[in-house]
């Protein structure tokens, strides 16, 4: 049976962020959380090869007793089990303590897996570290950026944009994948699995005892965040006033540039058209 | 007593909005203006559940606990509350009825259909002279045989245009027309069965409400729900569920013109300031958003009544006279603010203070949930 896992994180909603200029940690307990949206095409990947192949799909998070929600939400969209990895000194982990710890937990929870799929990079920290990290922890082949995905027999063949050329992969399994949010449009919810998720699963919840580990997130973090802060912005309104016709031409003149590429192709057209 | 929603209830909340502002929020506004209903959409809608939503499990459906149900109906009605009539309709008085009250034939033949939202569903108590007095109907159901033959019109019927099943409130006793209450199921291909044209009405504009005729329209007598006899006790039954939808629906609706014109009030500049930066504007909003909690939690308490098996009329009631209530003053207020654009179709809040009006009349008007509050208060012991 195909054995999938796929990591998940829960993100604030909220694109405005806070944190704690102290640490420079995100305050994640401020924010309403949702799935992580690359993690959710890597979840909708995971279903894909499910729904073609069969199989069993484990959703793994780690985070604050909150992002259990994320995996119920997992559980509702077709995930057969989840584990949250939950511990207050697991907290400030960077990715590499990250990866380290969801490897252990792999390794002690679903040793037999196939493939390990993640989000391609978080929308709070932008690393895009985890995923190949924990291919390395776990020592199995990893492709980063994949668009597309195809099993065929112990292959996994995929495709990934890299610079300007789509690359065909393939990699031997077990392996892990990182999904973009480009194709695998996550599949809306049916309200049946949400009462399902919070009815009838349990959730795996394990600390870094159970995993055996002896850790501090920030103390074994080798990466020190030395300063998180908004760019000011150089923004600034220009009002134009007269005629509609004129003031478009002048638009178009002065800033035709930098709208650029496409729009001002289909301005373009649409003025010969005229 | 926790005043917090648990996750489950966030989750539902955050999964219909997100499915109706992608799917309803672009069209919400033409399927309005061209009184259109959305078919696109309902297929969408199928396969997530949306038509059985307390539907039990064996027959397709979610299952869903009642404040589950209620955030359902308010998160599609906060975009198009013409959608969200469908669907409380056709779950709670189209379909739930024979959830409760059918045989388990009867279970077996239409839940499946009705559930999955292949057939929709409606429900028929209003006539020409009947409405509010549930008593006085006319359609009449006469035994002949294995079956009744139905004879009546039935009014303003929601989904009328689009269902596929319908529950029919007739007189199966002509001799003794006010103790003769009976509801039966009739399928829309049944022969003597036609549906009118659809109403040219306010609001709910893509809901295509219409007339139902019946002439000499047989339907076989497994099709009788209940006994005979017991329609005026599925007829209260039903509709003290209704109403808890029909208040969603109109919380929905206040939501949706708060959230407009707190963030219009904000935006729109006189006397080279904001709108929100006038006492009386904020007065106004204050005033919206405390009503729009109020209505929330006298919901949410009629809900949790019906689930913990308590008797919830009264309560169905009050939650849908007050919702009902704050959402036209919501709605009238939030076209205020708005100005001039508000009474423009520019505009949604034109779309929601039209929407709101209806929500004081069907399923009950407030009136007759006066009623209802009154007589519950008035029968309990001193």
């Amino acid at each position: 049976m195909l054995n999938l896992i796929v990591c998940i994180k829960q993100v604030p909603m909220v694109s405005e962020l806070n944190w704690d200029p102290r640490t420079g940690t995100l305050k994640r307990d401020l924010a309403e959380g949702m799935m992580n949206p690359a993690c959710h095409h890597a979840l909708e990947a995971a279903l894909r090869l499910k729904d073609l192949h069969g199989g069993h799909i484990t959703a793994i998070t780690m985070g604050p007793p909150m992002a259990e929600e994320v995996l119920r939400e997992a559980l509702a969209i077709g995930a057969d089990r989840c584990i949250l990895l939950t511990d207050r000194r697991m907290a400030g982990a960077d990715t590499f303590m990250t990866s380290f710890i969801l490897a252990r937990a792999i390794e002690k929870e679903c040793p037999d897996f196939n493939i390990v799929l993640c989000g391609c990079h978080t929308s709070d920290s932008e690393t895009a570290q985890v995923g190949p990290q924990l291919a390395e922890e776990l020592k199995i082949p990893g492709a980063a950026y994949v668009e597309w995905l195809e099993l065929k027999e112990n292959v996994l063949r995929m495709k990934r944009l890299s610079d300007n050329f789509l690359e065909t992969l393939e990699m031997d399994l077990p392996g892990l994948v990182t999904v973009t949010t480009s194709q695998y449009q996550p599949r809306y919810v049916p309200l049946a699995g949400i009462q399902d998720a919070y009815d009838k699963y349990d959730i795996t919840t394990l600390d870094a005892d159970d995993l055996k580990l002896k850790i501090t997130g920030i103390k074994d973090s080798p990466t020190r965040i030395l300063k998180v802060y908004s760019p000011d912005s150089k923004k600034k309104n220009i009002e134009m006033k007269g005629p509609a016709k004129i003031i478009v031409e002048e638009l178009l003149e002065k800033f035709g540039r930098k709208i650029g590429g496409e729009i001002q192709k289909d301005l373009k057209a649409y003025g010969q058209d005229q | 007593m926790n005043f917090n929603p648990c996750t489950k209830h966030k989750t539902v909340r955050k999964t219909v909005r997100k499915f109706v502002e992608t799917e309803l929020g672009p069209i919400a506004h033409e399927i309005d203006q061209k009184a259109r209903f959305p078919w696109e959409v309902v297929e969408k809608m199928r396969p997530l559940n949306f038509f059985g939503l307390q539907v039990p499990r064996e027959y397709g459906g979610a299952e869903m606990d009642s404040i589950s149900y209620a955030i359902v109906i308010e998160e599609i009605s906060r975009v198009c509350a013409a959608m969200g009539l469908c669907i409380t309709v056709h779950n709670s008085v189209g379909t739930n009825p024979i959830a409760q009250f059918g045989t388990k034939e009867q279970k077996e033949k239409f839940l499946p259909k009705l559930a999955s939202g292949e057939c929709i569903g409606a429900f028929c108590l209003t006539e020409a002279n009947a409405g509010t007095d549930a008593g006085g109907v006319e359609t009449t159901a006469i035994e002949d045989g294995d079956h009744y033959v139905i004879n009546g019109t039935k009014i303003f019927v929601t989904n009328g245009g689009i269902c596929g099943s319908a529950l029919i409130f007739t007189i199966t006793d002509s001799e003794n027309q006010r103790n003769s209450n009976s509801v039966l199921i009739v399928e829309k291909n049944t022969p003597g069965f036609s549906v009118g044209e659809i109403e040219d009405l306010c609001g709910m504009r893509a809901n295509p409400v219409s007339s139902l005729f019946f002439e000499d329209c047989r339907v076989p007598k497994t099709n009788l729900l209940g006994r005979k006899g017991d329609g005026l006790k599925i007829g209260l039954s039903t509709l003290d569920s209704g109403r808890i939808g029909i208040a969603a629906q109109a919380l929905g609706i206040a939501q949706a013109a708060f959230d407009d014109a707190l963030k219009y009030s904000k935006e729109r500049q006189q006397f080279k300031k904001p709108l929100s930066t006038f006492q009386t504007i904020q007065n106004y909003l204050a005033d919206m958003a405390t009503e729009i909690d109020a209505a929330r939690l006298l919901l949410y308490r009629a809900c949790v009544f019906k689930d913990t098996g308590k008797s919830f009329g009264a309560e169905a009631a009050m939650a849908k006279l007050y919702c009902s209530t704050i959402a036209s003053r919501v709605t009238g207020l939030a076209v205020q603010i708005h100005g001039g654009y508000g009474y423009s179709k520019e505009y949604d809040v034109e779309r929601y203070f039209r929407d709101a009006k209806v929500t004081e009349i069907y399923e009950g008007t407030s009136e007759v949930q006066r009623m209802v509050i009154a007589r519950s208060l008035l029968t309990k012991p001193a």
